[in-house]
């Protein structure tokens, strides 16, 4: 039952995408760039800070891998 | 008949006014979108620590968006106090627009503004995030508006004039949004509202950086603000190309004095780089020109032309006199509504109708204009060059500087060493007036090049402002400049003392925990952490 409603929402987001990138498209598309564009930056900015999270553990594990290495 | 020195204090007041809210508004713009990324990464991690980078740049968010909204208000009063011919001129176009600004300012963005600051508590993290995302989408959408009704202004699209009402109606509401001249200018003024919002977070964080305060908060910070600025500083530069190009087109006046065109070249047109513009004298002086580049960047090839001052000129003047007839049959209309012969007249004629407005701020009766009026109104219609000419290039410079700046950022934070680059980091603090200026300068070219007109090529500015005294407009400018002074020191004040406070629930050192999320919003304080 969760994985249908999960899938109904992401083809009604996919639709709506679909619909939108239509009547945007034929007016110009500058609008539909924005959205698409917004959506984006503001998801690789949070990628970005969820990497360094990862690269500062990554750095954490190497350090105390070399402490215990010493020992 | 007007007197100019009062369209002059109407304009500058205007201008001053538009200037510093637009000192403002930028920063919401962005900051709503970096709000949420921060929160994004706080709820699909759940790291504590992006809670508290989210609530910290969420206060001076709302310090900066309780301000701007203050400034904003005084300028729709505007419209009808100091600018009521243009209000009734032209109120069907820009009444929906900025009535839905207004209902999407209020309803929307403060509503949920109030949420988001006083939700955390309150709300579930996704909830929460849910409300940070309209919070963005409102304040963006708000900005949509008003800058529908300005593109109106840039190219009037959507609307005719009708004769009998002697005002603008609307017929096209389609066609009013998705102009193309509204399209590109929304994006570009979003997104320079992104580029702000980056570099004012990632010079705030260069300073922590600095001070070796609050680092996990600041290099986090770092890192995200140089993602969501490179990309937003390429979005602003492609769509400053974009608006160029609908520009040419649409405004070819406001083209050729951002570019101190004087005089119409053959492709491939050589870009100025640098000028000195006299506009008596119509030339330019110091001129360092760069081959092909203007015809590549103002029509995307190496054949296109556009026309310079001197042809541009002569247009005017040709369409000055195409449009005194139809200037004279509004006359007879207002005289008589169902005058067939005025209403012939005013058909053939109505395309150059503003143009015949232009010549009537020299002859009252333009049907008796003379040869020099017209030559004057025609050289009336070419905005301040200069002005024009260097505006342009201080945000230009500003952009491209700025992306220069995001590059280099981001190869040091996913190098992890922008903490020890201490010459860059100082540089990332002086980088903050930096979108600021841009964005002041943008508007300088996008109002002063459309210059004579408040709405291009249909009615001057001179037409548009009320019957005030000159009194009253000192009166009145002074009094705005010095409270809008007051609210932009209080702004500053208010700014620095929170960065110099930092978080308000820690260090913004917190340990990196994780998996907090299943607990109530309300228990999860930084003391758990
Ligand atoms: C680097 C390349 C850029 C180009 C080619 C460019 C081009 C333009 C043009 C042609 C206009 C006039 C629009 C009109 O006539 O209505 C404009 C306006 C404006 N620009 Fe830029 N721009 C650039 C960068 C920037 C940057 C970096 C910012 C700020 C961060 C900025 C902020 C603005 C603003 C706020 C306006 C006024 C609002 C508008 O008309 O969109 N621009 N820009």
């Amino acid at each position: 039952m969760k994985t249908f409603i999960q899938f109904s929402i992401f083809m009604l987001i996919a639709g709506l995408a679909i619909v939108l990138a239509i009547i945007l498209g034929d007016c110009g598309a500058w609008y539909f760039a924005w959205l698409v564009g917004t959506v984006m930056i503001v998801l690789i900015a949070a990628v970005g800070g969820a990497l360094l999270d990862a690269q500062d553990e990554r750095a954490a594990a190497l350090a105390l891998e070399r402490k215990d290495g010493k020992h | 008949m007007h007197d100019i020195t009062v369209v002059d204090l109407s304009r500058l007041q205007f201008a001053a006014t538009a200037l510093y809210h637009f000192l403002f508004v930028p920063l919401t713009l962005g900051m709503t979108f970096m709000l949420a990324a921060m929160e994004t990464v706080y709820v699909v991690t759940g790291k504590v620590i992006y809670r508290q980078i989210t609530q910290f740049w969420g206060k001076l968010f709302l310090i900066n968006f309780a301000l701007g909204v203050a400034t904003g208000l005084t300028m729709e009063f505007q419209f009808g106090t100091n600018w009521s011919f243009y209000s009734s001129f032209v109120g069907d176009i820009f009444g929906a627009p900025l009535a839905i600004e207004g209902l999407m300012a209020f309803f929307l963005e403060s509503t949920f503004v109030g949420l988001m600051v006083f939700g955390w508590h309150r709300l579930k993290p996704g909830q929460h995030l849910a409300v940070t995302y309209l919070v963005a989408l409102g304040s963006n959408l708000s900005a949509l508006w008003i800058l529908v009704a300005n593109a109106f202004m840039q190219d009037p699209v959507g609307a005719h004039f009708n004769p009998t009402t002697m005002r603008m109606e609307l017929n096209d509401f389609a066609a009013l949004i998705f102009s193309s001249d509204a399209q590109a200018k929304f994006v570009h003024t979003s997104i320079a509202g992104y580029v702000t919002a980056a570099i004012f977070v990632a010079g705030v964080s260069a300073w922590y950086m600095l001070k070796n305060r609050h680092m996990e908060l600041a290099r986090r910070s770092f890192r995200m603000s140089v993602l969501f600025g490179v990309l937003s500083t390429a979005g602003v530069i492609t769509l400053g190309d974009a608006l160029g190009f609908v520009g040419a087109e649409a405004q070819p006046t406001k083209l050729a004095a951002m570019e101190g065109l004087w005089k119409t070249e053959s492709a491939p047109m050589p870009f100025n780089l640098m000028a000195f513009p006299s506009q008596e004298n119509q030339t330019n002086y110091g001129e360092v020109k760069v081959p092909y580049v203007l015809s590549i960047l103002v029509t995307h090839s190496l054949t296109g032309t556009v026309p310079g001052v001197d042809v541009l000129e002569q247009r005017a003047a040709e369409r000055i006199r195409g449009g005194i007839p139809a200037v004279s049959s509004l006359k007879m209309l207002s005289a008589d509504p169902n005058d067939p012969v005025a209403m012939n007249q005013f058909n053939t004629h109505q395309k150059d109708l503003g143009y015949g407005f232009l010549v009537k701020r020299y002859a009252d009766d333009v049907t008796t204009a003379t040869d020099e009026q017209i030559a004057q109104a025609a050289k009336d219609s070419i905005p301040h060059v200069a002005t024009m000419f260097w505006s342009f290039r201080v945000m230009v410079l500003l952009g491209l500087g700025m992306l220069a700046f995001f590059v280099l950022g981001l190869i040091y934070t996913l190098r992890n060493t922008v903490q020890y680059k201490r010459t860059f980091l100082k540089f990332a603090v002086w980088m903050i007036p930096a979108p600021f200026l841009a964005c002041e300068a943008g508007w300088l070219v996008a109002e002063i090049g459309r210059q004579p007109w408040t709405v291009y090529g249909l009615l001057p500015t001179w037409m548009s402002a009320s019957t005030h005294s000159v009194g009253y407009m000192v009166f009145s400018l002074i009094g705005f400049v010095a409270v809008y002074t007051v609210f932009i020191v209080i702004e500053m004040y208010l700014m620095v003392r929170a960065i110099r406070k930092g978080p308000d629930d820690g260090n913004g050192d917190a340990e990196l925990d994780r998996g907090d999320l299943s607990l109530p919003a309300s228990r999860k304080t930084l003391a758990e952490a």
